[in-house]
Order: structure tokens, then C-alpha cells, then sequence
């Protein structure tokens, strides 16, 4: 029980001038349990912010959304988040990093030590757990932040564009951990990506969003290309070679064009720098 | 870090001697210069600037037994360092948590900040005549004046630290579960202690710059008071010997602190 339902959502932000804006326009959207949906959409489509109400960070104006039928009222631990800018905490070691949910929790000792040491393993983090943030690559420090929330075994994870950070490299070794932790560990996912690629790589279905308001221009089911081209067996450059991947690209940037006359459709997928800290 | 620096070192051997050679002779040719002015060629009233051999004879003075301003030398700095420790830290106990509770709550900072904004502008010194009014030349009314400067900057950078916080670090913390306290305690304060400690820094500097001020006023024992009688009595070289005094407590204390904020703030990145 962890779909996750958004029923005729709005969220307009007051402008300081008076007024409001409307970022997000009557979506009606059900992520079914242990599905993975990516949302793409160009900046300003309101994407990241149907995920924030998702994870209880944000409200609508109007509508509700619900997870495993319950309305969101706040954050929780049943609904782990993974955040472009990484957020690990700076102080804390890695260790203490992907158990800080534990803790929270009041999780017996041994067993969060047990808990962070298959996620450790997992991610490849093994040696690197009594490192500090600074100490890791932006790459690692990504891997902290999802073995962070699997720890939790969220019946929900939200990712807000979780590789936008990420050197060209790195986003596919990661991309690919992903879907090799998705199947080993099916959840609800919401993916937010401004990546077509990615989100098609990714996802069962690709929503994709226009603006201007926020809204939902269409839903695409993925599966049927992955099961027939039989994608889970190669590796993520000979997918993406595919025509089957290719023509599905194209369509999804045609549909983002469509609605995007006054600004280029969707910006490359290249990585945004990461903020040096 | 220290094995960055030992490494550093080691990489460029020139370096380090080289500047710490420099250094000494600088100091070297500053004292010859001194000298010279002074007892070599008189070109200096020694009422003006005492000798080398002055200040050296001031300094054997007052720490042996025969002192001076009614104590020895190393009386009169724990006096000091006492009060500066009092004062220091009673600022920084009401003055952190204050900061830190008017950066976390909106509603704090609104009923609280306008009582601070009207005592901010008063320099702290022109307290010192109330102070003496209220609590007379003893110690508590130098513990209230250095507290009352002190104060300011632990509450300013306890305040701007919360502010700080990088908001995505606490949304993160609550969506693992985390708990307002355990946002405070995990997030909240760990994430404001650099400026934490700035404001720490800055209070000790004017810690010791009311002090000083405070004894001048008046004082029964302490360096201020050295200063005062030895500028009473024209002693130049007594003058310069707690001045020098004043300033090593003060490097000493500021060294303190550093190994302090080295430790807590293990966790940043060598700059």
C-alpha cells in the first residue's frame, strides 16, 4: 500500500507584488505501487514541486495528494527523498550519514549497524565509512544520499533530479546502480529529471510536463519498449542506441517542443556544475 | 591538517625557514633600531620611549617579589585572565543559545531584537561608569561590562549561523524522520558553529579590550591597573611591560580558543 496519488492538484505561490502564480494546474496523477515514474518537463514546469508535495515538503493549494491512501501532512520516514544538491550533512560521516534516519528512529544499535553495512557494500561505499562529505567525490556523495534512503526501506522514494549534479561519467555508472537497485528493491519511485534520456532509460512510464502553467501533456508507458528490446540485459549505450529508444526520444522532445514556442524546448542533458562547498 | 602542513613542509623545505628567518631578523633589526634610538645614540627622551634595558629591568621588577601596583606581574594577569574567563564566558552562555533561539524562531527574534537593537548602539566602555555605579570598582562590575560586550557578537553570529543553515539540509533531516529537537541538535547547530565560533573570537578580543578598559578606570589589581599606575607615575618601561602583558594573555587565550574550534570543527574541509 504505497501508491502514490495526486487528485486535482494546484499550487499557486503568492507573488510579492500581490497576486499569485500558478506553477501547478488540476494534476491528476496515480504512481501505482512499485512503480517508477519519471517526470520530466523544462524548468519552471512545477516538477520539483509535485515531488516536494509528494514528500511532504510543500502543500497544494488545492486537491490533496496521498500516499498508500492516506493524505500527506508532512515529511516521514516511509517516504525517503534523494535531493539533486546531495544534502548530506557535512559534519557527520558517511556511517553516520546513511544511519541518521536510524537514529532518528531509535533503531536498536546492531541492527542499524547491520543496515548500513549491506548499504554500504551495496553502493560500493565500502572503505569510505568514516570519511566526511567533503572527502568524496560528487559521485560518492550521491551514493551516501541513495543508500541513505534504501536504509530506510522507504515504501516510497522521491528523487529530485538526483544526477543533475553528476559529470557525464559518473550520471551513467550511477544511472545504471539504479536500475540494477530498482529491480533488487522495487519501491514507488518519483523521478524528477529535466533528462530525457535518463527518464526513458529509467522509468516504467514518462510523464512529461509542460508550464505555464503546470501541467501534465502526456503519459507514456515504457515497458512494452524495455520488455520487447529486452533493455534489462544490455548495457544503458547500446539502449540508448536503439531505435526503438531513439524514436521515443524524439517523440518526447516534439511533445515538450510543441508547448515551448518562445524558449528552446528542453536544455541539453548536460550535467549543471556542482556547487563547490 | 597537521599532517597537511608537516607534508607541506616537506615539499617545499625552503619555506618555512626561510620565512621564520626573515621574521627573526626583522624583530632582530626592529630591537637594534630601538636601542639605538634610545641608550645607543639618545636620540629619544627616555621619558618618551624607555631603553631596551629599562623595560627589562620594569619586567624583573614587577615579577619578583617586590612587584608593583600592590602585586607581582603573574598576579596581575590571573587577575585579568580571570576576569576576561568570567566575563567570556558568561557572554557566551546567555549569548549563544539567545542567538541560536532568535535565528530558529520568527517569533523570538521579533519580540527579542528591538530590545537589542537600542542597547547595540551604546558602546560597550560608556557602561563602564554605570557598572561602577551599580557594582563599584570590585569584580562584578567588570564581569557585567565584558559580558555586556561580549555579548553582541555571540549573539549576532549564533543568529546569522541558524540563519545560514542550508534550508535543503533540515528538509532532508525531517524527511528521514528527524524530530525538531534532533533538527536542532543534528542539524541546526552543527551547520551554525563556524560562525559560531567567529562570534566566539570577536567576543574575546572585546573581552579583552574592556577589560583593560574597565581596570584603567579603576582597578585594585590586574594589567589595566599596571598600566594606570605605572602611566601615573611616568614609568615608560613599566607601561611597555603591561602592554606586552596584555597582549600575551591575549595571543594566549585566542591560541586556546583555536585548538577548541580546530577539534569541533573537525569535520570542514582544510582550507
Amino acid at each position: 500500500m504505497s501508491e502514490i496519488v495526486f487528485e486535482g492538484v494546484t499550487r499557486r505561490f503568492p507573488l510579492p507584488k500581490g497576486g499569485d502564480f500558478l506553477a501547478i494546474d488540476r494534476i491528476d496523477l496515480t504512481i501505482e505501487e512499485k512503480e517508477f515514474v519519471a517526470i520530466v518537463g523544462p524548468s519552471g514546469c512545477g516538477k520539483t514541486t509535485l515531488m516536494r508535495m509528494a514528500a511532504g515538503l510543500d502543500f497544494p493549494t488545492d486537491g490533496r495528494v496521498l500516499v498508500g491512501g492516506k493524505e500527506v501532512k508532512g515529511p516521514g520516514p516511509e517516504r525517503a527523498v534523494v535531493f539533486q544538491q546531495f544534502a548530506l550533512l557535512p559534519w557527520k560521516t558517511v556511517r553516520e550519514n546513511i544511519g541518521f534516519g536510524l537514529m532518528c528512529k531509535g533503531t536498536p544499535k546492531a541492527e542499524a549497524e547491520a543496515a548500513i553495512a549491506r548499504y554500504v557494500d551495496l553502493m560500493g561505499l565500502t572503505g569510505h565509512e568514516d570519511s566526511f562529505p567533503h572527502q568524496l567525490s560528487g559521485g560518492m556523495q550521491q551514493r551516501v544520499a541513495i543508500a541513505r534512503a534504501y536504509v530506510m526501506q522507504p515504501a516510497a522514494l522521491l528523487m529530485d533530479e538526483p544526477f543533475g549534479a553528476l559529470d557525464a561519467q559518473t550520471r551513467i555508472v550511477m544511472q545504471e546502480e539504479l536500475v540494477r537497485l530498482a529491480r533488487r528493491n522495487p519501491r514507488t519511485v518519483i523521478f524528477i529529471t529535466h533528462a530525457v534520456d535518463e527518464a526513458i532509460y529509467l522509468a516504467d512510464r514518462v510523464v512529461v510536463m509542460g508550464r505555464k502553467p503546470g501541467r501534465i501533456i502526456e503519459t507514456i508507458d515504457i515497458r512494452p519498449l524495455r520488455e520487447d528490446g529486452g533493455w534489462e540485459a544490455l548495457p544503458i549505450e547500446e539502449v540508448m542506441d536503439t531505435p526503438d529508444f531513439t524514436h521515443m526520444r524524439s517523440r518526447i522532445w516534439k511533445l515538450l517542443k510543441a508547448r515551448e514556442q518562445e524558449r528552446p524546448a528542453v536544455p541539453a542533458p548536460t550535467p549543471a556544475p556542482v556547487p563547490a562547498k | 591538517m597537521q599532517s597537511l602542513a608537516r607534508s607541506s613542509r616537506g615539499f617545499g623545505p625552503w619555506r618555512i625557514p626561510r620565512r621564520a628567518l626573515v621574521g627573526v631578523a626583522t624583530i632582530g633589526v626592529a630591537l637594534l633600531l630601538w636601542w639605538l634610538a634610545t641608550s645607543g645614540l639618545r636620540l629619544l627622551n627616555p621619558l618618551r620611549l624607555p631603553s631596551p634595558q629599562e623595560v627589562w629591568a620594569a619586567f624583573t621588577q614587577i615579577s619578583s617579589g617586590q612587584g608593583y601596583g600592590g602585586a607581582t606581574l603573574w598576579q596581575h594577569a590571573a587577575q585579568s585572565l580571570w576576569l576576561v574567563a568570567k566575563g567570556f564566558t558568561v557572554a557566551v552562555i546567555t549569548g549563544v543559545p539567545l542567538g541560536l533561539l532568535m535565528g530558529w524562531s520568527r517569533r523570538a527574534e521579533t519580540l527579542i531584537n528591538p530590545i537589542f537593537l537600542l542597547l547595540r548602539p551604546i558602546p560597550a566602555l560608556a557602561w563602564i561608569p554605570l557598572a561602577i555605579v551599580w557594582f563599584g570598582l570590585g569584580d562584578t562590575g567588570k564581569v557585567f561590562v565584558i559580558w555586556l560586550t561580549a555579548f553582541v557578537p555571540s549573539v549576532i553570529n549564533a543568529f546569522t549561523g541558524v540563519r545560514n543553515v542550508d534550508p535543503v539540509l533540515i528538509a532532508a533531516a525531517r524527511t528521514q524522520g528527524a524530530s525538531t529537537a534532533q533538527v536542532i541538535r543534528h542539524v541546526v547547530i552543527p551547520g551554525a558553529m563556524p560562525l559560531i565560533f567567529t562570534g566566539l573570537r570577536l567576543s574575546l578580543q572585546a573581552s579583552w579590550t574592556t577589560l583593560v578598559a574597565a581596570e584603567l578606570v579603576g582597578a585594585f589589581f590586574g594589567l589595566g591597573r599596571v598600566l594606570n599606575v605605572a602611566g601615573q607615575d611616568i614609568f615608560p618601561g613599566m607601561i611597555l611591560v603591561g602592554m606586552a602583558a596584555v597582549a600575551v594573555c591575549g595571543a594566549v587565550t585566542t591560541w586556546l580558543l583555536g585548538r577548541v574550534e580546530r577539534r569541533v570543527l573537525a569535520w570542514r574541509p582544510a582550507v
